[in-house]
């Protein structure tokens, strides 16, 4: 390598070293930051601790846990909520940057409108209602709370409830939840809500064929076809209390 | 220039820069398809350790290690060194965010382009052109005549030429940017 040749690409990387010191927010930095942080560009270490990243720490010295969501870090109402509900006080720990990136480049990353529910207090992680509005279906009508019965934190939908593992809702059986599961528990059932199953007519028709055992009807029958039909022993199940009631 | 000099050396250097091109941009595509992007990340850590590895050729051909055939090492270099390229390019995927790292990955592939000319045409095309010289003064040409006809194809081997003094030199550039990007994922990404 000739001499000019090293004098130009030592002067090329000292003049690029010298930009990253002057201008890190555009040399290093991972895109933009979001627009109310913008007079933090060039001062990377009002966010970052060295060596371990952005510090949840020194968010909190701007933003007060018990005002996000309802002051502004000046103190003022916010007129507008990002969020219909204050749940930033509901939080097990303050770990800011678990939800939040303020960087272009890394918020691509991560979903957004997303956070993860275990950072909720477990009180408040049952309270779905308190953040998130009931569906206006039909069938989630009929329910109030207990999100968890047949949904995760993880997402909505998919359901995790797979009603065809239980019992089949063929057309016989395309009713209203409440009238096999009342009282608002999903993890009962009753096949005596309807007009065509009695404890009476349903008594008789197993004792002709010699079934004694028949408290818990889905240990045999998993769909509304007489043919599908499976023998079972136990009858300890989950219907076993509502026909004991 | 002849046209053979192009579609025997110059055609199958472009073909496998491409290929390059052609494989990073697919990478991107399908971990973006397959909601992988965060795949791409940390793709940038094995491939600067490849190109890293590679340089084992370098160390031997500078004899500053004297195991190993040159020959295999040549040929380990060329392939950890593509790879290596590849996972960085799609490391580097098509966002645009600063300015350091995309220095750094422009001169790797400055790089890879004159590693590619040392290793597909500079050799072929030095031997084509001393044989185009031999075959036309073969046919009677004078000298001045002889060069006159192979003008073209020498001017494009004495541009190969320099693209291979530029292999050393960018390499060192890469080098220092890509530590300079290096650094500062460290000192600015939470690791733990």
């Amino acid at each position: 390598m000739s001499r000019i040749l090293k004098f130009l690409l030592a002067a090329n990387l000292i003049a690029l070293t010298v930009l990253v010191f002057v201008y890190p927010h555009l040399m290093v930095g991972p895109g933009k930051l979001i627009p109310g942080h913008r007079q933090l560009a060039s001062d990377c270490f009002a966010c970052h601790t060295a060596f371990f990243g952005a510090d949840s720490g020194r968010c909190l010295t701007c933003h007060k846990p018990d005002e996000i969501g309802r002051l502004t870090t000046a103190g003022r109402p916010i007129a507008k909520p990002l969020t219909a509900v204050a749940f930033h006080q509901k939080l097990s720990s303050q770990e800011c940057v678990a939800c939040h990136s303020d960087h272009a480049g890394v918020r691509r990353y991560r979903q957004s409108g997303h956070f993860n529910h275990a950072l909720l207090q477990s009180a408040m992680r049952e309270a779905c209602q308190s953040c998130h509005k009931a569906p206006n279906d039909a069938l989630h009508q009929q329910i109030s709370g207990n999100c968890s019965q047949c949904h995760t934190q993880e997402k909505w939908t998919p359901a995790t409830f797979n009603h065809d593992r239980h019992f089949k809702l063929d057309r016989d059986h395309d009713t209203r939840c409440v009238t096999c599961h009342t009282a608002n528990d999903y993890s009962r059932y009753t096949c005596y809500g309807c007009h065509e199953h009695t404890p009476a007519n349903i008594r008789r028709e197993h004792i002709e064929e010699g079934i004694r055992k028949f408290d818990n009807c889905v240990e045999c029958h998993r769909s509304g076809n007489k043919h599908d039909i499976r023998g079972g022993e136990g009858g300890e199940g989950r219907g076993k209390r509502e026909h004991d009631d | 220039m002849t046209t053979s000099l192009w579609r025997e050396h110059i055609l199958p250097f472009t073909a496998l820069l491409m290929a390059l091109a052609v494989a990073a941009l697919l990478g991107d595509f399908f971990l973006h398809r397959l909601d992988l992007v965060w795949v791409g990340r940390y793709l940038g850590i094995p491939g600067i350790l490849l190109i890293v590895v590679s340089l084992v050729y370098s160390l031997r051909k500078r004899k500053l290690i004297t195991t190993g055939s040159p020959k295999s090492l040549l040929t380990f270099h060329e392939f950890t060194a593509w790879l290596g390229s590849l996972m960085v390019l799609i490391h580097s995927g098509i966002h645009f965010n600063a300015i350091l790292p995309w220095l750094a990955t422009i001169a790797m592939g400055v790089n890879v382009i004159s590693g590619l000319v040392g290793k597909l045409l500079l050799d072929r095309s030095r031997r084509h052109v001393q044989g185009e010289r031999e075959r036309y003064q073969l046919r009677g040409l004078s000298r001045p005549e002889v060069e006159q006809a192979v003008f073209w194809d020498a001017v494009s081997l004495d541009a190969m030429t320099q693209w291979r003094k530029v292999h050393i030199p960018i390499f060192i550039a890469f080098a220092v940017l890509a530590t300079g990007h290096i650094v500062s994922i460290f000192l600015f990404w939470g690791w733990v």
